[in-house]
């Protein structure tokens, strides 16, 4: 069968593609596999299904599309492959020219196009979905409540942290200077992300003041906007990808370091030039962007290079035994293990208890979450029993997808353990 | 095509997210971990126990479709490629370890359970089962009984059937036997459990296991020799087990890899040498000192460079070193013809010039890797198989090379099995009556020849 089919994105990877020998090593580590046990969930099967894609006219099938979404990008297969290949990036790379053959279903593209780009209108949105999660529907826990109306199209009934009243972008003015006495060391943007920015302000606050106190100057560009994981990596919606990017290279150009709060965020920016630069300028610019971009633990120990008498334990988790989630994009994507420990470590009055598998998926990556919520949830199941196993009372992260994810399915449990920003931990 | 009617009796069977019939679905069960086969089955049922595997099969049976039984398929045989199409019967559902007891150094588990996950489950019990295939991330423990896998620590410790202790087996016509027991010894009638174990999924579908299973051993060292040629690399093994020590591994890796290798042991080294031996001891901390000390003196003797792992860290990023040849070479050639002979240890040397002989005079590149403590070679050819002449060449060589160790008193496969790959040279390998006694026993336990048809001898 002849196609007349572009795979524009895939050929960058072809050299990937052909790596893999089929030994099927990323079988035992993919969490999607673990739980259906059908070929086409692993990476073997996918670069398999791509392969005939290319070679043997497959054809761009809804459910070629549904073979590859249905993957979390842990990138766990890529760290176990002998051949070193790089399978999300394939996957990711498929996704793309799958959009740029068919589009992006309904109500994606809605999203993604048309409202996400729109910062300050889709913060009304949410604000306006926010005042029908109160009226609509009963608190779950605290400040966490079902999923609002709009939002509820998407989330399938999520248990979800309730919408800010107040955004960060509007509790923080743009240039956030150390106070009189401190010496300025570094002058930082900070990259707050949709969700520290929406859902976590307080989050955002508490790292602006602890690096401020340490000599950091904070730039909040209110030009930035949402990093494009979900457009770009997530529906493989390349050309708004580049939208988002464009605007975030422009929002930070002045900073000599970019501070993330969230995983994800930081790898999929530091991702731009391997994925949506397609000439020679947005190369070089996303290179620029992406070098200077440093997750706020990594900040810390690697740059800042505070002694560890600098972390002390904010009084209400004083006395506690806390866990460490290691989100995908932390370990797997950014090479990023040892600094949170290390900032754990150093916290005197806290028990610190590494989890069984701290870096196994907890089944959210964004999308994913929303198209097979069943198997997500069935992912997030382990990391519950190997949070629970730990008995601590606190599991903290450094990536708000994950936090959502972890809070939604430990209520679904019924297990009583916070679930918090590892920055939210210090005083 | 395979008739919807029998479609929705096996929906009926299995439930209907058991029974995968699209085409994309199809092409993620056309292969296994051979660059050469595959072929697209109709229809892929993943059971979840042994009376809906006895459904499906007299059902097949019955319609006379060719049912291909198949774990993870991370066999490089061609062994579990659905080559006349019909019902790929894959037990990855069936995955329960049902028990690990540790009084009884035995445990059992169902087919789809994966070699490692087991593996982990025994550790917590302080317990192992030494085969160790290289696909042991991936593979089942269903493959690992009906392919008899061997891996690097079979040395010392044996290959899969030194382990079996009992089977429940489903026939072709759906009959569920039971067969061997659970303790280690059992001397009752035919050994028939042992006809199961390597089939290659010829003669029944495998639903439940009890295997022996080991103490772990207390301690274990790795010792990595680089020495200038094979011969006196296979020499100096020679040695060592005539010293009495029997190493649990010891794995041999060409100059083809010695990247790998780099940064871990010294260049000036590495540049002057052909091979590495990674040579593992184990048992009591005792044991292990001792013996470590002796192999260490027998390999100094004769090693460019010798290095004791100072801990574990160490010791697994030289066993990852050697995992990595196959994807290695892989990786440099768009098709590689892996083969899996067996020679006497004696004949290591002998069966290694022999080979690079041939592939010196039919120009084709080969790379030496392999359990070099028990003579399982994997030599690697590496070949084009879009290129016609070169790989006529390269088939070439490989029939050499698999005559050199027959005529050394070697074995056609040491641990892949025939399946597609090696059945043409069945004949050579093999009494031409015991083939006979083979199709025979075939007969009586599939009359239909509906379970993986077109395996094992050529007809």
């Amino acid at each position: 069968m002849s196609t007349n089919l572009s795979f524009k994105q895939i050929e960058k990877f072809k050299a990937d593609l052909d790596r893999c020998t089929k030994c099927g090593f990323c079988m035992s580590a993919c969490p999607v596999y673990r739980e259906e046990r059908v070929e086409s969930s692993v990476a073997r099967g996918k670069i398999m299904l791509i392969r005939a894609l290319l070679d043997s006219g497959l054809g761009l099938t809804d459910e070629l599309a549904e073979q590859l979404n249905r993957c979390t990008l842990c990138r766990t297969c890529a760290e176990n492959c002998p051949a070193g290949t790089d399978v999300p990036s394939v996957i990711a790379a498929a996704r793309a020219d799958k959009v740029a053959e068919k589009g992006v279903p309904f109500p994606y593209n809605l999203v993604f196009r048309w409202l996400l780009p729109r910062r300050r209108l889709f913060g009304r949105v949410l604000r306006f979905a926010s005042w029908f999660q109160g009226i609509f529907l009963p608190k779950t826990e605290g400040t966490i409540r079902h999923l609002s109306f709009f939002l509820s199209a998407l989330g399938k009934g999520r248990h979800i942290p309730q919408i800010a009243p107040k955004f960060l972008r509007e509790s923080v003015p743009e240039i956030n200077r150390p106070p009189a006495g401190v010496e300025v060391k570094y002058t930082v943007g900070y990259f707050t992300g949709c969700m520290t920015d929406f859902v976590f302000p307080e989050l955002g606050k508490k790292i602006i003041d602890f690096l401020t106190r340490n000599g950091v100057e904070v730039r909040v560009p209110k030009a930035q906007g949402c990093c494009g994981a979900p457009v770009f990596l997530g529906a493989g919606d390349f050309t708004t990808g580049r939208r988002f990017a464009d605007a975030n290279v422009k929002a930070f150009k002045d900073v000599e370091y970019i501070i993330t709060d969230c995983a994800t965020c930081a790898s999929a920016m530091k991702d731009y030039a391997k994925f949506l630069a397609d000439n020679e300028a947005r190369r070089k610019d996303y290179k620029e962007f992406g070098d200077k971009i440093k997750d706020i633990t990594e900040f810390l120990v690697d740059v800042l290079k505070l002694p560890p008498s600098a972390y002390r334990t904010a009084a209400e988790f004083r006395g506690k035994t806390v866990t460490w989630h290691e989100p995908c994009h932390l370990g797997r994507y950014l090479g990023i293990k040892e600094q949170p420990r290390k900032i754990l470590d150093s916290l005197k009055d806290i028990k610190y208890v590494e989890m069984r598998d701290a870096d196994r998926c907890c089944g959210m990556a964004g999308t994913f979450s929303i198209y097979f919520y069943e198997l997500s949830k069935k992912i997030a199941a382990r990391k519950v029993a190997d949070i629970a196993a730990t008995k601590a009372d606190v599991v903290v992260t450094d990536c708000p997808g994950c936090q959502i994810q972890i809070i939604d399915s430990l209520i679904q449990h019924g297990k009583p353990v916070q679930v918090r920003h590892i920055m939210e931990l210090l005083e | 095509m395979l008739d919807p009617g029998i479609i929705e009796k096996l929906r009926r069977i299995a439930g209907k997210e058991n029974v995968l019939t699209s085409k994309e679905e199809m092409v993620a069960y056309s292969y296994d971990a051979t660059n050469t086969w595959s072929h697209l089955p109709d229809a892929v049922v993943l059971p979840s126990d042994a009376a809906q595997v006895s459904e499906i099969l007299k059902l097949a049976s019955e319609k006379g479709v060719p049912v291909t039984p198949r774990g993870s398929g991370t066999n490089v045989s061609g062994g579990s490629v659905a080559i006349r199409g019909g019902i790929v019967l894959c037990t990855t559902r069936m995955d329960r370890i049902i028990e690990v007891s540790r009084t009884n150094l035995n445990a059992t588990v169902e087919p789809g359970v994966i070699l490692l996950d087991f593996q982990e489950a025994l550790a917590k019990e302080g317990l192992f089962f030494p085969p160790d295939p290289q696909s042991f991330a991936g593979c089942t423990m269903g493959g690992v009984v009906a392919e008899n896998s061997g891996g690097p620590s079979c040395l010392k410790y044996g290959v899969t059937k030194q382990y079996v202790l009992g089977l429940e087996v489903v026939l072709a016509d759906g009959r569920i036997i039971k067969l061997g027991g659970v303790t280690p010894k059992n001397r009752t009638g035919y050994e028939l459990m042992m006809l199961f174990t390597g089939s290659e999924g010829t003669l029944g579908v495998i639903t439940k296991i009890t295997l022996r299973v080991l103490p772990a051993p207390k301690a274990e060292q790795t010792i990595v020799a680089v020495f200038n040629d094979v011969a006196v690399a296979g020499e100096t093994v020679t040695e060592i087990i005539a010293g009495s020590v029997l190493p649990s591994k010891v794995e041999f890796v060409d100059n083809w890899t010695f990247a790998k290798f780099r940064g871990l042991l010294p260049d000036d080294v590495l540049d002057r040498s052909q091979v590495i031996l990674l040579i593992q001891v184990d048992g009591l901390p005792e044991t292990v000192a001792a013996e470590t000390e002796q192999v260490l003196r027998i390999c100094q003797a004769r090693a460019n460079g010798v290095r004791v792992a100072e801990d574990k860290v160490e010791a697994e990023r030289y066993w990852q070193a050697r995992q990595s040849h196959f994807s290695d070479i892989s990786s440099r050639a768009h098709t590689i013809v892996n083969e899996d002979v067996s020679v006497p240890r004696d004949k290591i040397a002998d069966f290694i010039r022999l080979s690079q002989a041939s592939a010196r005079r039919h120009d084709v590149p080969i790379s030496f890797a392999g359990h070099v403590g028990d003579g399982n070679f994997h030599p690697v050819v590496l070949t084009d198989n879009r290129d016609k002449e070169h790989y006529a060449r390269a088939l070439k060589c490989v029939d050499e090379i698999i005559e050199a160790a027959l005529s050394l008193g070697g074995v056609l496969s040491g641990e892949h099995g025939i399946g597609l790959e090696k059945q043409r040279f069945l004949k050579k390998a093999m009494d031409p009556q015991a083939i006979e006694i083979m199709k025979q026993i075939k007969g009586v336990l599939d009359p239909r020849h509906i379970l993986n048809p077109g395996k094992i001898w050529e007809e």
